[in-house]
């Protein structure tokens, strides 16, 4: 019981201490607010890729494709841990508005619009035809016309706060879409013929992931006249990739266990069929494992944020050091007579540990708190921010973020918590060593007194 | 020597005495050292890693486009007249043309990029931007720049010179960086030098008018195909110019994408200006020169001569490096908040002496120091820590950025961890330069802010009443 009071006493009595709870609180503030946003972003970041990918992809880097993939498909729908499946072609190709001396380099998309949205997030990101995605190819001027949906970012420019300036219903334009159609060994399938294969496209619906380089420069075609396009609807047909979701009860790392196995033992009944050497390059990925390059450079921005607050918080140890050490060097007789009347060593280290936790404790929660508070009015003051000093935290023309992330997680804010706490502990532990080691008998002498 | 003199001198060594005394005896005033040392290492780092990026990022654009961009509305004929005329600018030492367009490139089976295409005069080329030194195979040759195809390589192919055209590709078209080492393999894809690839690109040919009654104009798109033999390698060390650019002579890339045009064509113009030359002013003389041209040699009218862009390669990167300043400044706030600790511990530690030095202090009193003196003694101090600190972490600082990248390997052999890759941050290497002008105003926050520290106990030391004091003794 004497330690609590002690230590409750020390915390408040001795006015140092509030300077070692309010450098605590300081780091705490702004650990908590950087990384709030910067979770969030990674977050936000993550959950767009998995939805623009879906929970795993069978597929080939090659342009080439690879073949019997609907074999395949069959397979894995027979499958009680897959709910559904989504062929896709992808290429590149050359992109003209037409009545433009223009031309872009897109990467195209081939999909079957339902399927693939039953994968993935496809039909939530399209703009006209958010309700029924099977129309996403039928331009609502004339449905009959072949349809393409773009990329938001290749047809309309994002405004200072993150909005496009949509119109009412699709603008009737066309695009031509050049590909160079391969062979299944990946030559030029057209040699002597002109080489390339173009279609005219009608713009139909433009696609929002809220990915900046897919929005920038993917075109989604329907999955046939890509196919063709690409040269990949020869007598043994062939695709890029098959996007898979699993059923809500499947882990990702033991669905893609499953798809992995299924896969190798597809390719060994295959083995010796016409074209069946296209199978090698075929890997089994995850979404995350998909779409690593571009993950892993934010988590590792995140991470190297860690590391130098970490260094930063160096110095909150070294004030918890020197104010405990101050304390414990005014308070010699009161750890004399403690120890005079047998308190044990470990019983002062355990006290001043316990005073360490309670600044810890203290400075944590009033930090947490101004966090919290800061971070719910973010974007308010950025707002306001922009509104009088035209200032923004990230120029939403460059970058492609909406508001800031405000919505604290709950491990990080334990994580911190648990930081802060053991920085104090730390801080304090040659200090109450110091104390639990010094003798009675020399800090109670006549002369001291 | 006066008395008051003497007295002050006097006062001097004593101070001296005391700060080297407390640095001595007191080995916690070391921690404070170092807790400015590392705030002032880690703030110096960051800033002269974002400055050194966005001075390279500026770098690199001068030296790909040149120092200043004149960008047409369209593309224009009669370029060379409009050099010859550039040229003839006092501010301007050299002029380049160039023809752009984007394309799909065929490298091999199953190997298909998309690429940007710049049609370029590479002898002037050399004048105007650093492109020489990019070339993996002509950098060190002593004559101009030229496409032609290496005679090894014809000789190997049995064709004659002239058969086949030369272009050269972005290293990072031909291969991908090692992931992780994040570097080229440049043997392997110096030997596609002679490799025949095949380029698809178009351009709207002439305009026809609609169908009758649709009061349209129908403009007639035209793709071409071409072959072409990988004659050099450009290695910029930029990522994406490195990823995605294709370059073709400007007259043959002419011939494809407009070849009924008589007279050459381009749609941008790349400016080197003479050293010491003022950008402004030369933009105005630039800007002279084209209205004129555009006016007698193009007929172009007024209104649309005023869409033509003439900038600094820096100002078209400004709105870029603008939000990079900016995050660079909330970075820097963000640690310098934190580092306001730093002020707090030098609080703490000086509060801790003065009080335990109150009997020093009542002696030097009761001999007559006043008490401006014995503030000055514990500020003096705290500005020595702030020095002292100060320079530790700006040598730290200094030795960490210059071997940036030898601690990034560092962290990749023993973590496994790349940190910087030229596809995420452009440049294949970290700019490792300090900038000194941060660094020091760094510095000198440091030592206001260690002065700060000590304020407070300076003024409890000067309060000091001798009489209470030493009394009790």
């Amino acid at each position: 019981m004497y330690k609590i009071v002690l230590a409750f006493r020390y915390l408040l009595k001795r006015r140092i201490t509030y300077f070692a709870v309010a450098a605590v609180t300081l780091c705490v503030f702004i650990v908590v607010v950087v990384m709030t946003v910067m979770t969030g972003l990674v977050t936000d970041f993550k959950q767009k890729n998995l939805s623009f990918t879906g929970d795993c992809v069978v597929g080939t880097e090659s342009l080439v494709g690879f073949t019997y993939y609907e074999d395949f498909i069959s397979v894995l729908e027979k499958t009680d841990f897959v709910e559904a499946v989504s062929p896709v072609i992808k290429s590149y190709a050359l992109l003209t508005p037409q009545g433009r001396d223009l031309n872009i380099g897109v990467e195209i998309m081939g999909i079957d619009p339902v399927r693939h949205s039953q994968v993935t997030g496809f039909g939530k990101t399209l703009y006209y035809r958010n309700d029924d995605a099977s129309k996403a190819f039928a331009p609502n001027y004339d449905p009959n016309l072949l349809g393409c949906v773009l990329g938001i970012d290749l047809a309309m420019e994002r405004d200072a706060k993150s909005g496009y300036p949509y119109e009412a219903s699709p603008a009737k334009a066309a695009f031509s879409i050049t590909c160079f159609p391969l062979t299944a060994k990946g030559a030029l399938a057209k040699a002597g013929a002109g080489l390339i294969n173009t279609q005219t496209f009608y713009y139909s619906d433009i696609s929002h992931s809220g990915l900046a380089r897919v929005d920038g420069s993917t075109v989604y075609l329907p999955f046939e006249q890509a196919q063709l396009l690409c040269g990949m609807a020869g007598p043994i047909k062939r695709a890029s990739a098959i996007h898979i979701k699993f059923k809500p009860n499947i882990k990702l790392q033991a669905g893609r266990e499953k798809v992995t196995s299924l896969w190798h033992r597809f390719r060994q009944e295959k083995a010796g069929e016409e074209q069946a050497d296209l199978l090698a390059t075929v890997t089994v990925q995850s979404w995350k494992d998909n779409r690593q390059a571009f993950i892993a450079a934010m988590e590792k921005e995140q991470t190297m944020m860690i590391v130098m607050f970490g260094f930063v918080g160096i110095t909150t140890v070294f004030i918890v050091f020197v104010v405990f050490y101050m304390i414990i060097s005014h308070k010699t007789k009161d750890i004399g007579i403690l120890k005079s009347v047998g308190v044990s060593n470990v019983d002062i280290i355990e006290l001043f540990s316990g005073f360490a936790f309670l600044v810890g404790l203290s400075g944590t929660c009033i930090g947490l708190l101004g966090g919290w508070l800061f971070l719910l009015k973010i974007n308010r003051i950025e707002n306001w921010l922009f509104e009088h000093f035209k200032y923004q935290l990230w120029d939403r023309t460059i970058y492609a973020i909406g508001d800031i992330p405000n919505q604290t997680d709950i491990r990080v804010l334990l994580v911190i918590t648990g930081s802060a706490i053991a920085a104090c502990l730390l801080g304090a532990l040659v200090p109450a060593w110091q104390a639990a080691t010094s003798m009675p008998v020399e800090t109670l002498r006549a002369n001291q007194l | 020597m006066p008395l008051r003199q003497k007295g002050t001198i006097g006062l001097e060594m004593l101070k001296l005495f005391l700060w080297l005394r407390y640095l001595r005896k007191k080995k916690i005033v070391l921690l404070s050292i170092a807790a400015v040392a590392l705030s002032v290492s880690l703030l110096i780092i960051v800033a002269s890693l974002f400055s050194g990026f966005i001075n390279a990022f500026e770098q690199s654009a001068v030296e790909t486009i040149g120092d200043v961009v004149l960008s047409a509305p369209t593309k224009f004929s009669k370029y060379s007249m409009l050099i010859e005329r550039l040229e003839q600018i006092g501010a301007v030492e050299a002029a380049t043309a160039t023809l752009s367009a984007q394309g799909l490139l065929h490298l091999g089976k199953g190997n298909v990029r998309a690429v940007n295409i710049w049609g370029i005069e590479p002898a002037r080329r050399a004048k105007v931007t650093g492109f020489k030194q990019s070339l993996l195979r002509q950098k060190h040759s002593p004559g101009d720049l030229s496409f032609e195809i290496p005679p090894a390589v014809l000789l190997r192919k049995n064709e004659a010179a002239g058969d086949k055209t030369g272009g050269f590709v972005g290293i990072g078209v031909l291969g991908e960086p090692d992931e992780k080492t994040d570097e080229y393999d440049v043997k392997t894809i110096e030997k596609m030098i002679g490799r025949s690839v095949v380029l698809t690109t178009g351009a709207v040919i002439d305009q026809n008018p609609g169908a009758p009654g649709q009061g349209e104009t129908a403009e007639r798109f035209r793709r071409k195909t071409v072959e072409f033999t990988i004659a050099d390698i450009v290695f910029t060390g930029v990522y994406d110019l490195d990823k995605r650019f294709v370059y073709l002579p400007i007259a043959y890339f002419q011939s494809i994408l407009y070849p009924n045009e008589s007279e050459g064509v381009a749609d941008q113009i790349q400016i080197k200006l003479r050293d010491n030359t003022q950008a402004e002013l030369a933009i105005a003389q630039i800007r002279g020169v084209w209205q004129v041209f555009a006016a007698d040699q193009l007929g172009w009218d007024e209104n649309f001569i005023r869409y033509t862009q003439i900038e600094t390669a820096k100002q078209m990167q400004s709105r870029y490096v603008v939000e990079l300043r900016k995050q660079m400044g909330i970075l820097l706030l963000i640690f310098g908040v934190v580092s306001l600790s730093v002020v707090v511990l030098i609080f703490c530690i000086f509060y801790m002496i003065v009080r335990l030095k109150q009997r020093d202090i009542a002696i030097m009193k009761s001999c007559g120091a006043a008490s401006s003196s014995v503030a000055c003694i514990f500020l003096g101090f705290g500005v020595c820590v702030g020095i002292l600190g100060s320079g530790v972490g700006a040598a730290l600082g200094y030795v960490v950025t210059k071997n940036i990248n030898v601690v990034e390997e560092w962290i990749r052999i023993i973590f496994g961890l790349k940190l910087w890759k030229s596809s995420v941050y452009m440049f294949s290497k970290i700019p490792n330069e300090v900038d000194w002008t941060s660094a020091f105003n760094i510095i000198l926050l440091a030592v206001i802010a260690a002065a700060m520290g000590t304020l407070i106990p300076a003024v409890v030391a000067a309060r000091t009443r001798p009489v209470e004091i030493l009394r009790y003794e």
